[in-house]
């Protein structure tokens, strides 16, 4: 199974398109609306600067693209191309393909959220204790395996020419409602209403609490727990159904 | 690629396949075994009670027109779909647990590649999953992509994607090796020199089982031929006996005039006639004697024409005869 994770990663670094969307561009995002501020205003309803506020939600969000866009769309297409039957003709276990799947986006998505980190310490001085920077590390990358789960579900939910814009439709919902890409304060109350029982909302919430040196809301906790068993239940079912199928 | 090891568990190999046919069934654990299977997808019976054992050494074609039933069988014996009745095993064993022993490498036509990667990628990945695999410079040259071995798998013309499975399926030392309809996509040449790779995975003591739908396929490389139409086992034997059971020509030529159907009945030979208009046209299983006593009939046929039975038209003959037989 190490020779398939060690082989699908090197695929993912050799994908440039993937590596630009899932590395560069969140940090890029993050410079172009934390950019001009400066430093000082508190967002509503937090203790953080835009700066500190936003690198959680682009850090956030590019793990989110890393395992959500890398896992989907590549298992929608190889179930198609026959490729996940020629792997169940070898040793590999059943799971094999799904773990080293995410596996090798979870590799991506490290990347992804180091470089939003650096690029908010380095150009708007986002200053945290050594403990909050490796406690956001760690939360945004165990955080995003809620995500990884998902993208495996769609991949085997959706085929063809469906699962690129059911990603997207997901992603970009997830993301902006979510308040990845906007505080959602700045959302209509009903709006708001909804997005805070998204688990992209749960997630970025949880970086927050892990900046504000304060204990993450139950809430958050749960909707991502209950969001990990659904949508890790959800491509376990399918993943049996398509094996029946093929 | 030498296999000394395997030729001495197999001393009397050579002979073994020369002289193997149905009737030689050893005492062994069968490589397969189907004991009455069954598949159905709707109302269609994809396999429909199929019992075969094969044994080591063989190198079997599955043969059978396009929608015969061929592709789901392989996919029943690889463990990929669940049979609904009856039961498929492995070497004694469920077709999961041989594959997981490395006992079995496989070629599908559905079998899909891993894009983005390069070929010697994908061969060594193959080699790193299999128990006993063969060093990855040997399976690149013994399939014929060494020289390929740094392209990419998704810039590959359909015959080289061929050999590029076919060396996923001989990356280690199985001991069957499943084909499906292996050389679609190759030219005359290509699929030439397929065969004499295969050949050498035979001649090593591998049971080879491969399904085409090309007779002259099975005729040049199968000692023993299984017939499949309609999910159904037609036939199984030697090439030469299937031959002879498909052999049937088509004489088919006008007649002017009133036809006297019955007397053309009483030709010799004649398997089956269909006279419609002024035409007629007769199946025969001694085309030069059926037409040799038409002429003494006293008629003259014109647009005379005398030609194999396609494997299509073939199948029917032998359905036909089965049939004819249980009735």
């Amino acid at each position: 199974m190490n020779s398939l994770i060690k082989l699908e990663v090197s695929r993912a670094l050799r994908n440039r398109k993937f590596l630009f969307f899932s590395v560069i561009y969140p940090a890029g995002l993050f410079l172009l609306i934390a950019g001009g501020s400066d430093g000082h205003d508190k967002i509503d309803g937090t203790g953080l600067t835009l700066p500190t506020y936003m690198m959680v939600s682009m850090a956030s969000f590019g793990a989110l693209t890393a395992v959500l866009m890398g896992n989907s769309e590549r298992i929608a297409k190889e179930r198609e191309s026959g490729w996940v039957r020629q792997l169940r003709l070898t040793t590999l276990p059943g799971r094999g393909y799904v773990l080293a799947k995410t596996a090798s986006a979870a590799v991506v998505s490290l990347p992804s959220i180091v470089v939003v980190f650096v690029v908010a310490a380095a150009v708007k001085d986002v200053r945290l204790d050594a403990g909050q920077w490796l406690g956001l590390t760690g939360a945004i990358w165990a955080g995003s395996l809620v995500f990884a789960a998902l993208g495996v579900a769609l991949g085997y939910l959706a085929s063809g020419d469906a699962v690129r814009p059911i990603t997207m439709i997901i992603y970009f919902g997830l993301s902006m409602l979510g308040g990845l890409w906007m505080p959602t304060t700045t959302f209509p109350q009903w709006l708001q209403d909804i997005a805070e029982w998204l688990p992209t909302h749960a997630y970025a919430s949880l970086g927050r609490a892990i900046e504000e040196s304060r204990a993450p809301h139950a809430q958050d906790l749960t909707v991502l727990a209950v969001s990990f068993v659904l949508f890790a239940g959800g491509a376990a079912w399918l993943y049996r159904k398509d094996t029946l199928k093929a | 690629m030498v296999r000394t090891a395997d030729t001495a568990r197999h001393p009397a190999l050579t002979a073994t396949m020369v002289a193997m046919t149905t009737t030689a069934a050893p005492a062994t654990t069968p490589v397969v075994g189907f004991d009455q299977v069954t598949k159905t997808y709707g109302d269609v019976r994809a396999v429909d009670g199929l019992s075969l054992r094969l044994y080591p050494g063989e190198t079997v074609a599955l043969l059978g027109p396009n929608g015969a039933g061929k592709s789901t069988t392989l996919d029943l014996l690889l463990g990929l779909k669940p049979a609904d009745g009856g039961t498929v095993s492995l070497f004694g064993t469920s077709p999961r647990e041989a594959i997981v022993a490395g006992r079995v490498g496989a070629m599908l036509q559905s079998g899909g590649l891993m894009d983005g990667v390069t070929v010697a990628e994908l061969v060594k990945l193959s080699c790193s999953l299999h128990p006993r695999p063969y060093p990855v410079s040997d399976v690149l040259a013994r399939a014929g992509i060494a020289a390929i071995a740094d392209r990419k798998v998704d810039k590959l013309s359909g015959g080289q994607a061929q050999r590029v499975r076919f060396a996923l399926a001989t990356a280690g030392d199985s001991d069957l090796i499943i084909l499906d309809e292996p050389t679609t996509g190759m030219d005359v040449s290509a699929r030439q020199a397929f065969w004499a790779t295969m050949r050498e995975q035979a001649d090593q003591g591998r049971t080879v089982l491969f399904a085409t739908h090309y007779l002259e396929e099975a005729d040049a490389i199968a000692d023993r031929v299984l017939v499949l139409h309609r999910g159904r086992l037609l036939a199984d034997g030697t090439a030469a006996e299937i031959k002879a059971k498909a052999g049937d020509r088509r004489v088919s030529f006008d007649l002017e005039g009133a036809i006297d159907e019955t007397a053309l009945r009483g030709l010799p030979f004649l398997t089956s006639i269909d006279v419609s208009g002024q035409t007629v046209r007769i199946q025969s299983s001694d085309a030069d004697a059926t037409v040799h006593g038409l002429y003494g009939l006293g008629v003259y046929p014109r647009n005379l024409e005398v030609a194999g039975l396609g494997l299509e038209q073939a199948f029917v003959a032998i359905t036909a005869a089965e049939e004819a037989k249980q009735s």
